[in-house]
């Protein structure tokens, strides 16, 4: 039987009528009238001001929304059908919503905008959260520019965040899709990010779509996609990224979407990361402060406590993913008073490898070895957290790339375990 | 002016014998046509100017029996007005729009008998003459200012702007900003400055003078008598001049104007009076006053803005000035056109759709002038035979009354490197042969030089080859003009625009109470499909207009056309 198509008739006849695009915006969403209207107005104006002569849309793909959340993207229409003309503007701006069929799912939403720009030929495309309420117009210049170009096929962002946000990426997510890939790129997995439509339509064609662990990390399959397929990278500055308070459950979707992906990536890849041996920086545009060091709370002994509720709870688990010497450092430090308390970058990395190595062998459900690497994570997070209490910005930068060096140098063990037995 | 260049017309040329009718003045007056008080409504006007058409006197100029032999080919073309530009007694240094003498004809084109041959002939023909009529300034030339510079205590001194220093009305804008400096000019001769929104060798009459508004008065009349049906009034927002204000479409400005259509109706009826303002619709409105100023005026900003359009291939430049565009009295009407004498002005237009428009159509230098884009039509669409046809659509099917500038109806190209805009007033190009037919005058002496490049040159384009195919442009031109007469709906019907999802498309549906039509275009360069709200039609059958055939009848659902591209459909609705 033919795999359903995400696309509705009633959005391939929205399609019909905006045509050819040389620019495309997507936004991804799911009840978020709150904040999705000053997204759009703003990406709006960011169309008007850099990129007044080109055909633009903006495509929402919404998971079902039941606020108003279509109704405000559509609003931001630039039609001769509406009561006043807008001189300021030379052409029409189409702003269409589809609702996916399904759950609400940023795979399936990132598929939809990909077969959006697929159909509408769009050169450049853009995806754009619809939370990312410190968006400028100039992000869209930023992210956009590069790609419309021709200079570039990917564009990743860079944020100035304070030096405590976003330590997942800081901590694994980078470090990992560094040391495998061999790329620097410091977002790999970002809610604003651009694309060539030769890279859309290259990762459209992959075959993430038919497998869970795919479509929930679609974000950072991309980035691999893009790397693995030789396409030009370079990353972006685009301005402030507020800090949002994570929650945990939040932390376990975040890991099946970046490590389950990263992870489930490493497959069909071996050959590729498994020649690797350092990296590459990718071209920085538009450089900027990318730290902010005011003053945050953060409870710390909260991530201590799961990391010893985790070690201690999770032992029979630890014990099918972890090699005896690493399972038994685990444990020691876990005994460890808070003050003596530190998850070293060696440790840490051999951990991830050793989690990636079981991944791979599944020796449990793949899905409970992302989640058993939760706790953990919330260790380093602590010792992330302390050793850089006093750190300025570039000497936390300097700590992030001196434990992704730690990941590029003991990246030879995750291919001997790769290979071995277990 | 010297009468030597007339005498040089020795090529005898025999018209008709034509019945002349005294006037009240004594003159002949051309048998006039039959009464239409709305006959401008549903005109298609034909542009030329004189000298470019046809020289029977082989001298190298076109002339009125030039033109009066040509009426059988614009007969044919199915034009029924003609536009004559200005064929008076001038300097001819800005193309004669300066002139020295507003009773008489330019030696260069014949005498006034002649122009009343050819009159005769046109409207013989039903065809109707529109004269040029250039109120705001004359030439310095002319006997008014030569008198009126001559002493501060003449007669004719206060028959022009004069002031001893140049910061009156301050800040008013430049209009030719390429050659003028200021709108004041010294005159060693007076030793004071006189005003001129133009060339600094066309002074502005000073209308606050009566004697200068009687003046005008029996200039129009003159040609009245002889027969003319109408004026186009050139440069008509600045005829009044005031302190602290932009000194156009002032109050009293339109007093003067609103006088001399009274005057128009009560003793010319049937007359018509166009007015050239190049403004923003909001300021044309007033020029249109109750119904007591102007019949017609050209809607300068919707031009552009159709060059816009096809360019983004989105309709929203077309609908939107036309929905800014104020309802006119129900006896006036606005003049469209593609392309005129002039440059394609770019003054209506935002900043932004200006850089589009020069970076479009006049990437080089060479094709931009003052604030607009020097070009004809066919070059402007890269002589592309589908957009042209569709902007022709445009043109003939949009509210107004459309005007043909000469040659465009075979494609002539410009030459974009001949000066000012002489570029796009070559000599019309009747065959393939010596001077394109033009003139058999030696190709030097012919007053422009003829296009000779092998795409646009006399060989390629011509009307005697394109007359030879029914595909040609010309023959093309002939079909849509016969079908836009074949109804009054074009020229008076009212307009809806419809607003499909698909705005590559531009729709509206033109109404009269016994008929309606449905015009769809697509502006695109690929294959578009469209659904049209047609629901409140249910019932009809659409015919389309060209081939007359039948297309399928409209019911509840949107009604789906497929459309090639840059391809537009005219329907007839019919109930039955």
């Amino acid at each position: 039987m033919a795999e359903e198509s995400v696309l509705t008739d009633e959005f391939v006849r929205q399609l019909i009528y905006v045509g050819e695009a040389d620019i495309l915006i997507g936004v991804p969403t799911y009840n978020n009238a709150e904040t999705v209207g000053q997204v759009v107005q703003t990406i709006r104006a960011g169309l008007l001001k850099y990129f007044p002569r080109e055909r633009a849309v903006i495509v929402n793909a919404d998971g079902g929304s039941r606020d108003q959340t279509p109704d405000l993207v559509r609003g931001a229409s630039i039609s001769d059908a509406q009561r006043s003309a807008d001189f300021q503007a030379l052409r029409t701006l189409h702003c269409i919503s589809a609702e996916y069929p399904g759950e609400p799912s940023t795979g399936t939403a990132l598929r939809t905008i990909l077969a959006s720009a697929e159909l509408l030929r769009a050169s450049a495309c853009a995806v754009v959260s619809p939370e990312s309420t410190s968006i400028e117009p100039e992000w869209i210049e930023r992210l956009l520019r590069p790609v419309f170009q021709g200079n570039f096929d990917f564009i990743t962002p860079l944020y100035r965040r304070h030096k405590f946000d976003g330590l997942l990426m800081r901590n694994l997510v980078y470090p990992m899709t560094r040391a495998f890939y061999g790329k620097r790129v410091k977002e790999p997995y970002a809610a604003e990010f651009s694309f060539s439509g030769a890279l859309g339509n290259h990762f459209l064609a992959q075959e993430i779509w038919t497998h869970e662990a795919g479509r929930t990390g679609t974000e950072i399959s991309l980035t691999i996609s893009a790397i693995t397929g030789g396409f030009r990278l370079a990353q972006s500055f685009l301005g402030v990224k507020p800090h949002v308070d994570a929650r945990s459950a939040d932390l376990i979707a975040a890991m099946r979407q970046t490590v389950g992906a990263l992870f489930w990536s490493l497959e069909p890849n071996f050959s590729l990361w498994s020649s690797n041996h350092d990296s590459q920086s990718i071209p920085t545009l538009n450089a900027g402060e990318e730290v902010t060091l005011e003053p945050l709370r953060i409870n710390r002994k909260r991530l201590l406590g799961i990391f010893h509720s985790g070690v201690a709870e999770l032992e029979p688990v630890l014990k099918q993913i972890l090699s005896p010497p690493t399972l038994s450092e685990l444990q020691r430090i876990a005994a460890l008073a808070e003050d003596d308390f530190s998850y070293a970058d060696d440790l840490w990395a051999r951990t991830v490898y050793e989690f990636a190595a079981s991944y791979h062998k599944s020796v449990i459900s793949r899905d409970h070895i992302i989640q058993a690497l939760a706790p953990l994570y919330r260790g380093r997070a602590f010792t992330f957290l302390v050793e850089n209490r006093e750190a300025s910005a570039d000497e936390l930068q300097q700590n992030v790339e001196n434990f992704c060096l730690t990941c590029e140098r003991l990246k030879p063990s995750l291919v001997e375990l790769w290979n071995g037995r277990k | 002016m010297s009468g030597g260049a007339y005498a040089r017309k020795t090529a005898s040329i025999i018209l008709c014998e034509i019945d002349l009718t005294k006037t009240g003045n004594g003159e002949k007056s051309a048998l006039p046509l039959p009464q239409d008080a709305l006959w401008y409504k549903d005109a298609v006007i034909y542009q030329v100017h004189v000298r470019t058409f046809f020289d029977t006197n082989a001298d190298g100029i076109g002339d009125f029996r030039g033109l009066a032999q040509k009426l059988d080919y614009l007969q044919e073309l199915g034009i029924n007005a003609l536009w004559l530009m200005p064929f008076f007694p001038s300097p001819l240094r800005d193309d004669g729009y300066d002139i020295a003498d507003y009773t008489s004809v330019h030696p260069n084109y014949g005498n006034l008998d002649d122009f009343k041959v050819f009159l005769q002939a046109a409207h013989e023909r039903g065809i109707r003459v529109i004269v040029e009529m250039v109120l705001n300034h004359t030439s310095d030339q002319h006997p008014w200012f030569q008198e009126s510079r001559s002493s501060r205590d003449n007669p004719r001194r206060d028959w022009y702007v004069w002031s001893d220093s140049d910061t009156k009305y301050h800040g008013v804008r430049i209009i030719f900003v390429d050659t003028e400096l200021s709108n004041w000019a010294w005159d060693p001769v007076s030793k004071s400055y006189y005003w001129h929104r133009f060339f600094s060798h066309q002074p502005d009459l000073n209308y606050d003078n009566p004697a200068v508004r009687e003046e005008m008065w029996k200039v129009m009349q003159f040609w009245l008598d002889l027969g003319v049906d109408g004026f186009r009034l050139d440069a008509v927002p600045y005829l009044v001049e005031r302190e602290g204000t932009s000194c156009e479409n002032l109050p009293e400005t339109h007093a003067v104007l609103t006088e001399l259509r009274a005057k128009l109706d009560k003793f010319y009826p049937g007359k018509m009076l166009l007015a050239e303002a190049n403004q923003w619709p909001a300021d044309l409105r007033a020029y249109f006053g109750d119904g007591d100023e102007f019949h017609m005026a050209f809607h300068f900003p919707l031009m552009p803005r159709m060059f816009m359009g096809l360019k983004l291939e989105d309709r929203k430049p077309i609908t939107e000035i036309l929905k800014q565009t104020p309802q006119i009295p129900p006896l006036c009407q606005w003049c469209l056109f593609l392309r005129n004498h002039d440059e394609l002005t770019l003054e209506m237009v935002t900043d932004m759709e200006r850089d589009y428009m020069y970076d479009q159509y006049a990437r080089d230098r060479h094709m931009r002038i003052n604030v607009g884009i020097r070009r004809r039509l066919a070059p402007l669409l890269d002589n592309d035979r589908r957009r042209i046809e569709l902007m022709n659509g445009l043109l003939m099917s949009l509210p107004g009354t459309p005007i043909i500038y000469y040659g465009d109806e075979i494609g002539m190209g410009d030459n974009i490197f001949l000066g000012d805009r002489n570029g796009v007033r070559t000599p019309m190009q009747w065959e393939g042969g010596w001077n394109g037919g033009f003139s058999t005058a030696d190709p030097e002496s012919l007053y422009s030089p003829l296009m000779l490049n092998p795409v646009y040159g006399y060989q390629a384009v011509n009307v005697q080859a394109q007359k030879r195919f029914d595909h040609s442009l010309l023959s093309w031109m002939k079909r849509i003009i016969k079908v836009r007469k074949s109804t009054p709906v074009f020229g008076q019907g009212s307009i809806e625009f419809l607003y499909p999802a698909n705005h590559r498309i531009l729709a509206y549906v033109r109404q009269s109470e016994k008929e309606t039509i449905l015009a769809v275009n697509n502006l695109s360069n690929s294959a578009q499909a469209v659904e049209l709200d047609l629901r409140r039609f249910k019932g009809n059958i659409l015919i389309e207009m060209f081939g007359r055939n039948i297309f399928p009848r409209i019911g509840d659902l949107p009604y789906l056309l497929t459309m090639g591209a840059y391809q537009f459909y005219w329907f007839r609705l019919r109930r039955i």
